[in-house]
This record gives structure tokens, sequence and C-alpha cells, in this order.
């Protein structure tokens, strides 16, 4: 892993106006940060790089998306041990957690945590909907090779091995290729 | 040692919840008394951030560094003691902390002597469900309290195989509540939590109070408000009669009926006049000033570390009964109470278990050992 810089990315602070959150503000700037403060909404066309924000009495509709739908990475503020207020942060996106009074030595930690769960779940995210898509088409791959069974007299095993020739040739996925030899805009397989 | 020893008392007289403020200040103030009766000279240093929030911090600091408290009783709200907690372990020092509260913290550095819910959410509810069905209509103040204490209450509900028909969260000074109780009547709940706080609290009573003379349905003895912070030092606050009824948990009520309790009400009445009524808050106070002054005695130091070692595990005698504060969490095991306003301004108490021993983070009701008793019986 190379080392994480937050240099020239924007974060935006969520809280009350607070002595350690000045502290915050302070150590965010030393890491490279434009911040900004507010006690409001955020905007759904804000262009920030991060949130921060305060879990301890944030409420819904602070941050612009849907429990659970995070666009942003986002850590959350939390002086309280309330799992009411916890599940919050979580619902909010929060990959990491700033224990307040804000402690210095917990900021860079923090955002570099909470920048690799929100990586991490948009890969996941994308892999999802992709093997999403891939399982929605496999009825198609099983029509193709019953067909090119069929037409070629051989067993299914020989056919699935023919399909999947077709589609490496042809730089397609497998699904692609079914879908492609069913729609006859792709011959079958030469035999042999 | 200090001598005298000197005790930081912080708390808000005015403001929304002023009148807990101001029975925190007078336990304390009577306990002071006690003390220099019984040979203890104590020294308080009063402070009151006067309802302000960020007045606490500055208080606390001003309380630690400059006047020499290296304890404090105070704070109510649980936004006050979150913010003075980093303080006095910073500088060394101690919290004690009277009051309900939403439980989930167990700070090294606080003395809880107040309940959290297994003390008084949930023997109220294996109380009131089997009693009066388990459809409840959740109130809550618009901070942690109301959501911590509202969020539970829905987990024990519906573990119980009980319904929330309703959920509001209002402002502390909020009044406008005529909508909230139209809803209420048209839910027609089993009974309503009231984890609201204050004017909005009062004016909801109010409220309450006449539904029930237009429809019996809402009368307090078929579908009670039952509240875990309501207390004599409130009911002065709201429109006389209009919570006749309604029940309220506390570890402590003024009409205990024990000796301890009379002659504590004695010296009361001697200072402030037979009308007033000590509340839960009064009685933690005066306690925990008792608690921290002897300690600091026995130990010899108001080092925390020593204080602690002097005060817990052992039983203290305190007009809310003989407590012990628990070495594993700093919470008192509490008596828990069940009053019923009544005409006179005060509560007649229906139902009282023996101490309780506080449980914070609620392990006993994942481990079954303590499961509540909640299920719902026709």
């Amino acid at each position: 892993m190379s080392t994480p810089s937050f240099v020239g990315r924007r974060a935006v602070i969520l809280h009350r106006p607070e002595e350690s959150i000045d502290r915050l503000a302070r150590q965010l700037g030393l890491l490279g940060l434009a911040v900004e403060r507010q006690w409001s909404p955020l905007a759904a066309d804000d262009s920030c790089d991060i949130v921060l924000v305060d879990a301890d009495q944030g409420w819904a509709g602070l941050l612009p998306w849907e429990p659970g739908a995070a666009r942003l990475p986002v850590v959350a503020l939390l002086g309280s041990e309330a799992p009411g207020r916890i599940a919050w942060a979580i619902e909010q996106g929060a990959g990491a957690i700033i224990a307040k009074p804000v402690v210095p030595a917990a900021v860079y930690p923090a955002l570099v945590l909470a920048v690799h769960a929100f990586e991490e779940r948009r890969a996941a995210r994308d892999q999802i909907a992709g093997l999403t898509a891939r399982l929605r088409l496999r009825g198609l791959v099983l029509k193709a090779v019953e067909a090119i069974a069929v037409a070629r007299q051989i067993d299914e095993e020989a056919a699935y091995r023919q399909l999947r020739e077709v589609a490496m040739r042809r730089r397609m996925t497998l699904e692609q290729a079914a879908a492609a030899l069913l729609a006859r805009q792709l011959a079958l397989p030469e035999a042999g | 040692m200090v001598t005298p020893l000197r005790i930081g008392i912080l708390y808000s007289t005015q403001g929304p919840y002023g009148a807990m403020g101001r029975d925190c200040h007078d336990g304390a103030a009577l306990a002071i008394e006690h003390l220099a009766a019984a040979g203890i000279a104590v020294e308080p240093v009063y402070a009151d951030p006067g309802g302000e929030g960020p007045r606490y911090v500055t208080l606390a600091r001003e309380l630690l560094r400059e006047r020499g408290c290296r304890h404090i009783v105070g704070t109510i709200l649980s936004a006050g003691r979150k913010d003075v907690i980093p303080l006095v372990e910073k500088h060394d020092g101690l919290l004690w902390y009277v009051c309900p509260y939403e439980g989930f913290e167990a700070n090294e550095s606080v003395i809880y002597t107040g309940a959290c819910p297994n003390q008084h959410l949930l023997p109220l509810f294996e109380y009131l469900i089997p009693r009066h069905g388990g459809r409840a209509f959740l109130l809550g103040a618009n901070y942690v309290w109301g959501w911590e204490m509202n969020r539970l209450a829905r987990e024990l509900l519906l573990a119980g195989g009980g319904e929330v028909v309703g959920e509001r969260f209002l402002p502390i000074d909020e009044t406008e509540i005529e909508r909230l109780v139209a809803e209420i009547e048209a839910q027609r709940p089993s009974f309503i939590l009231n984890n609201l706080i204050g004017p909005s609290s009062y004016a909801f009573l109010a409220a309450m109070s006449r539904l029930a003379a237009r429809d019996p349905a809402f009368r307090p003895e078929v579908c009670p408000v039952v509240s875990c912070d309501l207390t004599e030092c409130e009911l002065g606050e709201i429109e006389p009669g209009v919570a006749v009824g309604q029940l309220a948990a506390a570890c402590y009520f003024d009409s205990l009926d024990t000796a301890e309790n009379r002659a504590f009400k004695a010296d009361i009445a001697a200072r402030w006049g037979r009308e007033r009524r000590a509340s839960t808050f009064f009685a933690a106070a005066h306690a925990a000033v008792d608690l921290c002054a002897r300690a600091i005695v026995a130990a010899g130091t108001d080092e925390p570390g020593a204080v602690r070692q002097a005060l817990l595990g052992r039983p203290h005698a305190t007009v809310q009964g003989t407590i012990r504060i628990d070495p594993r969490t700093n919470h008192a095991a509490l008596p828990f109470h069940l009053g019923r306003i009544n005409a006179e301004g005060g509560f007649d108490i229906v139902a009282s278990r023996p101490a309780i021993a506080a449980d914070p983070y609620l392990t006993g009701l994942r481990d079954g050992r303590a499961r509540p008793h909640l299920r719902v019986v026709s």
C-alpha cells in the first residue's frame, strides 16, 4: 500500500462550533486538506471528498443520501456510546469513528480507514452488480449449451467447452456469447 | 489533604431543566450541612451554567483548575456529562453523576448514583405490560435521552410480543402538542411512555388530562402516561391536578415511609418549609455529596484512585436506603419504586423492589440471566 495522502482534498465538518472541533480542523489542515465547517445539511451537489459528521447530534437528512447509500467517505465524530447513535453513524456510511473530544492522533488513521472502507464498499458493489448481471444471463448459457449439443450431437460438457471457446475467441463473456448465439448473431462453432 | 475539603457543585438552576438543577443544588447544600453537623467540614464551590450547554465546560474547567475542586457533583443532561468527563479525566478528578440516564457508559472517572435502564425502564415495563397491555405510544425529548429510551423501549416491546403504535420526538420547550394528542387518540395505545422533559412534558400532561375528560379510555387508570424522569420537583410546574393518577419510576420518592426519610424530610421542612418535597434528584445529590466527602475522609486524600478504593463495594447508608457502588461499573445498585401522582402534589408508591445492581450495557438482556418478563398477557 502506498502512503495514503489527503493533500488537496476537501473535507467538510458537520458539527457545532466547539474547541475540540478547532483541533480537528487544524489537524486536517496539517494533513493538507482544505476544511469547511457547517452545522446544516450538506448540499447534494457539494463537491467535497470526505465528510466528518457529529454522530451525537446528527439527524436524518443531515447528509444528502439514503441510509446505506453514502456517496462519499464518512467519518463519525462520536462522544456517546448509545447504540442508537452508533446505528445512525453506520446508516450514514461511516467507515471510521473519531471519539470526542478529538485527539489529533486519531485523525489521520480515521481518514485512511474511512476512505479505504468507502473504496472497498464501492468495489464490492460494482462486483456484485457485474455478478448479478451474469447470474441473470445464466439461463441463456444453459439454453445455448443445449442448442449446441443438439446441433452437434455431442454431450453437454463438450457443448459447453465449444461455447467457451467461441467466447474466448471473440473476447466476450460466456453469457454474451450465449446470447449472441441464440440470437443467431453468431454462428455455431465449426465441428472438430 | 486540603482542609476543608472542596467539592464543586455544577448545576443549572435556570432554564428548561432548572427544576431538576435546583433540587440537585439544594440536596447537595443539605448534605454539606449534615456533614458539618457530623464534624466533616466541606467547602462547596457552586457553579451554575444557567442551562447553557457550552458553560458546563468553562465552569468545570474553572472548578478543576482554579477553584481547587477535584470532585464535581453535577450535570443533568447527558450532553453536559459527556462534555465534563474529558476535563475530569485530564485533571485527574471524579465526576459524581446523580441523574437517571440512558445507560451505555461506565467511565472510570465517573461515579454514577442515578439509575440506568435496567433499574428504571425494565422494572417499569415488567410492572406495566402485564397489567395494561403492550401497545405503547413512545414520546421522547429530541436528544439522546429520548432517542435511546424510545429505542430500548421498542426493542423490549417487540421482544415481548408488544407493539409500538406511534413514536414522536419533541424539543424540550415545544408546547404545541395538539397534533400529537390527536394521533394518540386515534391509535388508542395501552399506555404512553413519556420521555419528554420540561415544558413539553407539562403541556403534554395537561393535554392528556383534557383528552381523558372527553374520552374515559384515556383516564390514567386505563391508559397511563408513564415516565422514568418525572419527579416531585416538576409537579409544581404542571397545571394543578392534570397529572394526577399518572405513573413514574424512581429510586426515591418523598413519600417513602422509612425512619431515615422522615428525619430527612424534617430537616428539609426546617430549612425550606413544609411545602418543599424532595425528589430523587434531591436525594441522589444529597447522597453523592455525602458519599464523596466521607470517601475522601476515609481515604485521607482526594486523589480519585484512593477515593474509589474507599468508596467502592461497601454499603453506604443513604436516604434512598443502603446503597453499594459496584467496583466493576462505578454504578450504584438502587431500589426501584413506582409512584402514582396524587392530588397533593406528591407520589403514592404503588410498587417497589429492593436494590437492583446496575447493568449499564444491558449484558443481562443478552445472556438471558436477567431477561425481563414482558410477555403480554390478555
